[in-house]
């Protein structure tokens, strides 16, 4: 389990992390969420050793972390790039020995990755010489073939296509189920709701909402419902007891007040317009950190 | 430790098979040897055939005693050098002379003339009329053979036998002897031992900017590409840097010992002389000081630039630096006991070239290798911890590089 209380970080009279506390524990997701500079890149570094706290704790299975953690430790930084004019397997194995794997053991692991990943011809070309989504794969071996207890991800799915995303999502839930600790920063909310359990939201080195994402999506709240229609959807826009609406070409997004039940809603509208689809939905994450991300701007 | 290791043996191994190492193991001992023997097989050339000079003598004295004096040079075959040929017999009007002799100069007909001016009874004048082109004429032989034929002249107008003749008119030479306070040997080649401490100063610059630049353009890609981060994830920075230390001084290490043996190689084949070794080992000694020393500050600067063309600028400073000192030797060399040796003698970044300079041309004061040495080896001390302080801090900050206050705080951070 990882456990980081009250981790604080200046850089001169810049505060990047501002008393934040959280835990994963293992065989679970948790998601660093925030827009850029709130303060991401510099917790995953704390939590990696690579600089040091102001302040606060991060304990790893109730040891501060030090240089003897270098080895369980899997991290994929946000911004890619390997050794360009090297070998794929050299590199591989490189990174693999400075994990304290041995050179046969790590041999062995990375023809297995390199075959699930599927590049497992590109293995003595050039790093130059693959594509960009390769290359991606090549270093997410890196960070994950010593078999790391805890797996840090600075934007795993950017550089990915669709197919390769899936692939690496896969992948992802297969480490859960081996029960390490994986913590996931990214700004794909979409991808952060389908993995994390639960998360973490920064906005300018300070923690605007964390905890379970169920709890989240509970306590955030709202009514909202979703339409589906054929014809001029303007009509929606006017209806008084509607919140806030988001109204794309054939269907809306709407937040209804809360003494409103949505089937009087949909009582209410199928005669002004025609109604393809209906439902009842949940508030979306990308919505609630719009929403939060905004609220705290405007107090702070 | 053992981490360090391993990166010793990646930066090792992914940079011996680069082209920019190759190029400089093989091209720099290849321009050496190309300035060391071109000026000598130039030179050859020019000697190996029989040159044709004409002679114009207004006197009629010179000619039949400068043809004796010039036989003795010889060229391949036994062929003579010098082939004199009397201009002034056909004609008597002396600018005519001059127009037509001048005429056969610059087409090429001969190489040049010998014009000799008798102005009264016991002054002469001579020069010798060239193509503008042969600055480098060696006027020695015609010189000597003209002053043998003009003081046997006078001498015998004064009537004295030609043995005495000979005897007097004899030249001797001043022999350059210097003497060696240790074994009261002597030691010559002067000239040789000198420029063969340039190019082993040579040899220490070009090997610290090929590797110094190395090791700069590797910090700064995997400061670009985050690398860093997840090096610094799986080793700390001192192991990183030890390890890139370790892997380039190996890299230095094959240089050197291939130098060596392309050195060797040509003392075999008689290209240089034998002395060129005589001082190998304190040589080396200096050759290696200073190469960690200078790596240690394109550590401290690698750290700290964040792109290629930074990296460029300040490669360029530090070239300067090391070309300092050769410029600052060239005084050394008229003048070694002076205050001015013994200065740069005490100055770490003049300690490796001024040392291995002061040990090719003389011997040097066993106190004064001691000093060096340990100012060396504190300097070097001081730079590495430095730079190991840099370098863990400078690694991870991008963007704009750090002013001069903030280097010195990242110096006194824990």
């Amino acid at each position: 389990m990882l456990l980081v209380e009250n981790l604080t970080k200046l850089f001169k009279d810049v505060t990047a992390v501002d008393n934040i506390s959280f835990k994963i524990s293992p065989g679970k997701i948790f998601g660093l969420l925030g827009p850029n500079g709130a303060g991401k890149t510099t917790t995953i570094r704390t939590v990696l050793n690579i600089i040091k706290p102001t302040s606060g704790k991060i304990l790893f299975d109730d040891k501060s972390i030090t240089h003897e953690f270098f080895n369980i430790i899997g991290y994929l930084p946000e911004e890619r790039g390997l050794y360009k004019k090297s070998k794929v397997i050299d590199v591989i194995l490189y990174f693999a020995e400075l994990k304290k794997m041995s050179k046969k053991k790590a041999e062995e692991e990375a023809v297995l990755w390199l075959r699930k990943l599927g590049i497992v011809d590109y293995k003595s070309k050039k790093i130059e010489e693959l594509s960009k989504g390769n290359q991606q794969k090549v270093q997410f071996i890196t960070a994950v073939i010593h078999n790391p207890r805890l797996l840090i991800l600075d934007e795993p799915f950017s550089g990915f296509d669709p197919i390769n995303q899936q692939l690496v999502k896969e992948m992802l839930l297969g480490f859960v189920n081996s029960g390490k600790v994986i913590m996931l920063s990214t700004h794909q909310m979409e991808t952060a709701e389908k993995l994390c359990t639960d998360i973490l939201l920064l906005n300018e080195g300070k923690e605007v909402c964390s905890g379970s994402l169920s709890q989240i999506k509970k306590d955030f709240g709202g009514n909202h419902v979703k339409v589906e229609y054929q014809g001029n959807g303007s009509i929606l826009n006017s209806l008084p007891y509607i919140i806030h609406i988001d109204n794309y070409s054939n269907y809306a997004e709407i937040q209804l007040e809360d003494k409103l039940q949505p089937y009087e809603f949909l009582r209410d509208i199928v005669d002004k317009i025609k109604v393809t689809h209906f439902s009842v939905i949940e508030p979306t994450l990308n919505k609630i950190f719009i929403d939060v991300i905004k609220q705290s701007a405007k107090q702070g | 430790m053992k981490k360090a290791l391993i990166v010793a043996k990646w930066e090792f191994l992914e940079k011996v098979k680069t082209k920019t190492f190759i190029i400089s193991l093989i091209l720099t001992p290849a321009i050496i040897i190309a300035f060391a023997v071109t000026p000598a097989i130039l030179t050859n050339q020019q000697n190996s055939s029989t040159q044709a000079i004409g002679i114009v003598d207004t006197s009629g004295l010179f000619f039949h005693s400068l043809n004796n004096a010039l036989a003795k040079y010889k060229v391949q075959n036994e062929q003579p050098k010098y082939l004199l040929i009397n201009l002034a017999g056909k004609e008597k009007k002396l600018p005519k002379i001059i127009r037509t002799a001048d005429a056969y100069t610059l087409t090429g007909k001969i190489e040049g003339y010998l014009l000799i001016t008798s102005g009264g009874t016991d002054s002469v004048e001579a020069e010798f009329r060239h193509k503008s082109s042969d600055i480098t004429y060696d006027l020695n032989a015609l010189d000597d053979a003209f002053n043998e034929a003009r003081i046997n002249l006078a001498l015998s107008k004064e009537g004295m036998s030609h043995q005495r003749m000979k005897i007097i008119s004899s030249i001797v030479d001043i022999k350059n002897v210097e003497i060696d306070k240790e074994d009261g040997g002597v030691k010559s080649q002067f000239l040789v031992l000198f420029f063969t401490s340039f190019i082993y100063i040579i040899l220490l610059m070009m090997m610290i900017l090929s590797s110094g630049g190395m090791l700069i353009r590797s910090l700064v890609e995997e400061k670009s590409n985050r690398l860093i981060e997840i090096l610094v994830s799986s080793c700390s920075p001192d192991e990183l840097l030890t390890g890139k230390v370790i892997g380039l001084s190996s890299l230095g290490i094959i240089q050197v010992l291939i130098w060596t043996f392309i050195g060797l190689v040509l003392v075999v084949l008689n290209v240089i002389p034998a002395q060129v070794f005589s001082n190998i080992i304190a040589i080396l000694i200096y050759f290696a000081l200073g190469f960690i020393f200078y790596t240690s500050i394109f550590v401290g600067i690698g750290s700290i630039v964040t792109t290629e063309q930074e990296a460029q600028q300040i490669t360029s400073y530090l070239s300067l630096i090391l070309v300092l000192p050769i410029v600052l030797t060239i005084p050394a060399i008229e003048n070694q006991g002076s205050v001015f040796v013994q200065i740069l003698s005490y100055i770490p970044f003049t300690i490796p070239s001024i040392m291995i300079l002061r040990f090719n041309i003389g011997n040097v004061p066993v106190i004064d290798i001691i000093t060096s040495s340990v100012i060396m080896i504190i300097s070097t001390y001081l730079f590495v911890t430095i730079a190991a302080k840099i370098f863990r801090i400078g690694v991870l900050s991008y963007g704009k590089r750090p002013s001069f206050k903030e280097l010195i705080s990242w110096i006194k951070e824990e």
